[in-house]
């Protein structure tokens, strides 16, 4: 049975359309002009307990509402949702205990106390019993190894100690459903590389069910095996992060490695050349055309070496993003 | 052996301990920041004292037979004090940083946690160096209830219920600023941000610290009639200054009714904002990411 259940799930916002110039500011202040923003648009998609899914989308497209709706902090237009047989915007406290929400954007840690302390406060809302308490907390401290960083004021941590502490904070009440919007925002390469190891290791050890969302593709592939594309507010892809690849590239990268003295010229007629650094040669060719193709080139070239490759996954996501509507064809063929 | 249920709801008190515990370790890490607070709040405080002092040295009382006599109405400054200082320390901090959250996105954390949203909002950091004018007030109260009972000509009597009664209104009093400020605060969910609080919080407080008598003439029945039924800021230092010095004496008779008012006002206070602030989490939009 699933453990998150979205059904059409909507929200619209009413955003004042704001012109430029100070007439245009004066008139407005009489008669307004007013746009609706739709965040989220129809979205249907379940989880089952246990899962560590992926939103995958450019800025704007709803990924993080989603995660507020799913935590009950904003209402929906339209549709329902259920998590753990909750109904998220009910905002019941037995809800409330059993998930958490990190933003990489905001911290709820108090700015000028040490961590320890917020964890305290933590600990009385939550009513966590004190050697439950104890184990979790040297238990998390240990595997983000800030055991030594918890009796500093926050404001003086770096800012990966400091997401490490607001994961904890986030952990201290043992949630069964984690969202985790954007946890290495800005984060340097080995601290991402550390909370992706942590989360990787917590979620198998628990069992919990994560959704993320976050524009590294590093995180993606070393956390995920399902991925959600939203863009414009709707759900365009949801599978695994290969067929990501087959569903929305339509090429392949073929690259040669050409014999002494032979010469690129001329391989522009069977494919698109991509580039040439002799005596290697990468070529672009249609999934469909890429046997014909390399037939005809090994024919005609001498080669020493070939191999047939997907296109990088950040050249993929990154058309996507920029043909968000082009793709609606591709999501009546991947939806499921 | 059947597992008792996991307990639901936190205990209110140890998280408003929690909170208090941390704003004070967050102050005495900042101790010169305190220090010039608590100074300087005092200093505004003393200095009003003075300036009622002169005021005094050229009348004898507010308005005539009305009872508020130089000590009468010390007491009644007194009960300002005490009831703004309360206000400061625990709700004005509070109250200014929820219009911060609302327009910050901030928000959020609070809604997520297993606890009542007001609560956690209106009670999270306590500013301890307020609680200086609380002192100065009481400090006050006292001098001028031992003038008062000292003085020759109908002295000032202890009444056994004024030790229940003046408490009880002092927080019927807290109460009714308290429903006032989460209500404008609120408003900034509507207003996108909300800079007037202060201002606003300025206005009408500035109409509570005077006795009601002085309204009661000419252009200021108006005021008297919306200051007291419609938003009851006049009561909140009336009732309980009234309560404890007696400038009255014996008491009229409209003073009990009063004082029957200022409870149901407080009730409908309370609520009212409980209503503004639930409707004003239903149109929360969470700022940016």
């Amino acid at each position: 049975m699933p453990i998150i259940e979205i059904n059409n799930l909507s929200k619209s916002y009413r955003v004042y359309q704001k012109r430029e110039g100070l007439l245009a500011s004066i008139r407005g202040l009489f008669h307004r002009e007013y746009r609706d923003v739709h965040a989220v648009r129809d979205v249907s998609l379940s989880v089952d307990k246990g899962e560590f899914v992926a939103f995958l989308g450019p800025n704007g497209a709803g990924k993080t509402t989603t995660l507020k709706l799913l935590s009950g902090v904003i209402y929906p237009t339209g549709g329902s949702a259920s998590v753990m047989g909750y109904t998220p915007w009910v905002r019941e406290n037995a809800y409330r205990r059993k998930f958490a929400l990190v933003m990489g954007q905001k911290n709820q840690l108090w700015w000028d106390l040490p961590a320890q302390e917020s964890f305290r406060l933590h600990q009385q809302i939550y009513r966590i019993d004190q050697r439950d308490f104890q184990s979790t907390l040297d238990e998390l401290t240990e595997l983000l190894d800030v055991s030594e960083l918890l009796s500093r004021p926050v404001r003086e941590l770096s800012l990966g100690e400091r997401m490490k502490m607001e994961l904890i904070a986030a952990l201290l009440h043992s949630p069964e459903v984690l969202f985790l919007d954007e946890p290495t925002i800005g984060l340097d390469v080995v601290a991402q590389h550390n909370i992706q190891q942590f989360l990787r290791y917590y979620q198998e050890q628990r069992g919990i069910t994560i959704l993320l969302t976050s524009h590294y593709m590093k995180d993606i592939a070393a956390l995920c095996k399902r991925v959600v594309v939203i863009t414009d507010g709707t759900i365009k892809f949801d599978g695994s992060l290969a067929g990501v690849i087959d569903s929305f590239s339509g090429t392949k990268l073929v690259r040669l490695q050409l014999a002494d003295r032979q010469s690129a010229d001329g391989l522009e007629q069977f494919a698109e050349v991509e580039s040439v650094e002799l005596p290697k040669v990468t070529l672009r060719c249609e999934k469909s055309a890429v046997t014909k193709t390399l037939a005809t080139v090994l024919q005609k070239y001498e080669v020493e070496d070939v191999s047939v490759e997907d296109p990088p996954l950040e050249e993929v996501i990154a058309d996507l993003y920029a043909t968000g509507a082009a793709t609606e064809q591709a999501t009546q063929e991947v939806s499921r | 052996m059947p597992i008792p249920p996991e307990p639901q709801h936190p205990s209110y008190a140890k998280v408003f301990l929690t909170f208090a515990r941390n704003s004070l370790v967050r102050d005495m890490m900042f101790r010169a920041n305190f220090l010039i607070e608590a100074v300087s709040s005092l200093s505004w405080a003393v200095m009003n004292v003075g300036f009622y002092w002169i005021i005094f040295e050229h009348a004898n009382s507010i308005g005539a037979q009305t009872g508020w006599e130089k000590y009468e109405f010390f007491v009644f400054m007194g009960t300002t004090w005490i009831i703004n200082s309360i206000v400061q320390a625990f709700f004005m901090p509070n109250s200014e940083e929820f219009s911060e959250l609302i327009r910050t996105g901030g928000l959020d954390f609070a809604m997520l946690k297993p606890i009542d949203t007001q609560f956690l909002i209106s009670l999270r950091k306590v500013a301890w160096s307020s609680l200086a004018n609380l002192v100065l007030g009481i400090v006050i109260v006292a001098i001028s209830l031992a003038q008062l009972a000292s003085r020759a000509e109908d002295p000032w009597q202890f009444q056994p219920a004024m030790l229940v009664l003046y408490p009880l209104y002092i927080a019927c009093g807290v109460a009714i600023l308290y429903s006032l400020m989460i209500c404008l605060a609120a408003t900034s969910v509507w207003l996108g941000r909300n800079q007037t609080l202060y201002d606003f919080w300025f206005y009408i407080t500035n109409f509570s610290r005077y006795p009601m008598e002085i309204y009661a003439r000419g252009w200021g029945l108006p005021l008297l009639v919306v200051f007291t039924f419609v938003i009851p800021v006049l009561v909140v230092v009336n009732v309980p200054a009234r309560l404890l010095a007696e400038p009255l004496s014996p008491r009229a008779s409209w003073e009990w009714p009063l004082a029957g008012f200022t409870l149901l006002a407080t009730l409908g206070c309370l609520c009212f904002s409980r209503w503004v602030f639930r409707t004003a989490l239903l149109s929360y939009r969470s700022a940016s990411s």
